[in-house]
């Protein structure tokens, strides 16, 4: 009897509805040894169902099969009613305590019973919120580190490409380096024929002048005294009809 | 009326014994698990609050003293609420267990305190400013203070708790004799269920008493 009172009163004091699973609780303590259940088999979500506040479904359900649905309640009344008129559950002052002791508690366990249970709730989706949120931050970040993986394999392609135009831009250059030198080395060899033009024209051109210069020399040479004074006469006798057609044109 | 504070021998066991033991399997041990059901959940969160709070000032050594102290809490929360149903017997009614609670733990912050750091408990028993003439009558009267502590302690508790249990007798008894003669019966009733009510701040006489610890504790700066 006493530990009746001391199972019930546990489950009207913190019954948001969690009885069954405390007291499933409570028995499950003494029978596991870390050993033999290495995977903890998942605490029941909701509690046990309970009938009024106290009494479990499953008493119900066990008495369903004899004797239908009103059997608990027939039961119960039966034996209520044995025990006051058998006196063997005197009605006394304790009785009335009884009443305002329950009463009490369940008024508080209506009033504050949802909230508190709310509240344990809110204390677990909390708990469950952390760890999904650092789940979520560990999928996230890798997500994340797929998709740069991804961009950088992507600009290795592109790095490819990045190579060749640098590889043509090499050629490029090295072309143009050899066509200047090609110019260069065309233009000496230009300048070096030149001289060799040069030199020839050069040659050519003393020797032009050397050959006149002889030529003259020659003819100079060659001119006699006597042609030199019939020149000069001739020179003065030209010289003085010139005068007098000039000095004719002046007086006109 | 005062059948339910003798010591009673119950069917050959002292029903203190029972009424010590059986408590415990109220409360189911927290599981290891990230989410618990709702009980272990609101268990384990009112424990952390409390613990927190209450080692909030003294923030030392003193932490030894948590374990100790909560489950001292769980107790007698656990005693005084269920003595509040019919029929159950309270230990804590009992003066030689509340003394026997009471007495150990003062003496224990008492000689720590004097261990440790003697001047400075010594220093506690006079507080400071007083005027110079007054100083000898306050080491007397703070001496006193001290020694009478676990007294207090102990007293506080039953006495609370006997007289709540047996007003409630008290008033059921002439409630239930008035019932056949109507009408001051509600009247009683409603009485005695707003006592009740009160009663179960037996939880408040509770956390005076570790307070109370923790006061002297905490003075003790052990």
């Amino acid at each position: 009897m006493l530990s009746r009172l001391v199972f019930i009163p546990a489950s009207a004091l913190k019954s948001s509805g969690s009885m069954g699973a405390g007291l499933v609780q409570a028995s499950r303590c003494l029978h596991i040894s870390p050993q033999n259940q290495a995977p903890v088999p998942p605490l029941p979500e909701k509690s046990g169902k309970v009938r009024h506040g106290i009494i479990p479904e499953e008493f119900f359900q066990f008495l369903y099969p004899k004797t239908g649905v009103t059997g608990p309640y027939v039961l119960g009344t039966g034996l209520l009613l044995y025990l006051l008129s058998k006196e063997i559950y005197v009605v006394n002052h304790e009785t009335v305590a009884a009443a305002s002791v329950g009463a009490v508690l369940i008024y508080a366990v209506k009033k504050f019973g949802p909230g508190i249970a709310t509240f344990a709730d809110k204390l677990n989706d909390e708990k469950a919120a952390k760890v999904q949120e650092v789940k979520d931050t560990a999928v996230n970040s890798l997500t994340q580190a797929i998709e740069a993986e991804k961009k950088e394999q992507w600009r290795v392609e592109g790095r490819q490409m990045l190579f060749d135009a640098k590889r043509n831009n090499v050629a490029m250059i090295l072309e143009t380096n050899y066509r200047e030198r090609l110019h260069m080395v065309t233009n000496e060899v230009k300048k070096r024929l030149e001289y060799q033009v040069q030199l020839q024209n050069l040659h050519h051109r003393m020797e032009q002048e050397y050959m006149v210069d002889w030529v003259e020399k020659n003819v100079v040479k060659s001119i006699t005294p006597q042609q030199e004074k019939e020149s000069i006469a001739k020179c003065i006798a030209d010289l003085k009809a010139l005068a007098k057609t000039t000095q004719a044109k002046v007086s006109l | 009326f005062f059948d339910q504070f003798s010591l009673t021998t119950f069917m050959g066991i002292p029903l203190i014994a029972l009424a010590l033991t059986l408590p415990w399997i109220l409360f189911p041990t927290p599981q290891n698990r990230c989410l618990n059901n709702r009980l272990s959940t609101l268990q384990a969160w009112f424990i952390r609050q409390f613990t927190h709070q209450l080692f909030l000032p003294i923030n030392q050594g003193g932490h030894k003293w948590a374990l100790l102290l909560a489950s001292l809490l769980i107790f007698l929360i656990t005693l005084n609420l269920l003595g509040i149903l019919p029929y159950t017997f309270t230990p804590t009614t009992q003066l030689s267990m509340n003394m026997g609670l009471a007495i150990p733990l003062w003496l224990a912050t008492v000689l720590i305190g004097a261990r440790y750091q003697p001047n400075h408990t010594l220093a506690h028993l006079l507080p400071v400013g007083t005027p110079g003439l007054l100083i000898p009558i306050l080491i007397m009267i703070e001496t006193i203070s001290l020694f009478i502590r676990p007294i207090a302690l102990g007293v506080r508790l039953t006495a609370n708790l006997t007289a709540g249990h047996l007003l409630i007798q008290l008033i059921s008894t002439a409630a239930f004799h008035l019932l056949f003669i109507m009408p001051s019966v509600s009247l009683l009733t409603t009485t005695l269920l707003l006592l009740l009510t009160i009663l179960e701040l037996a939880v408040a006489i509770i956390q005076a008493y570790v307070f109370v610890l923790l006061v002297s504790l905490y003075l003790q700066d052990s």
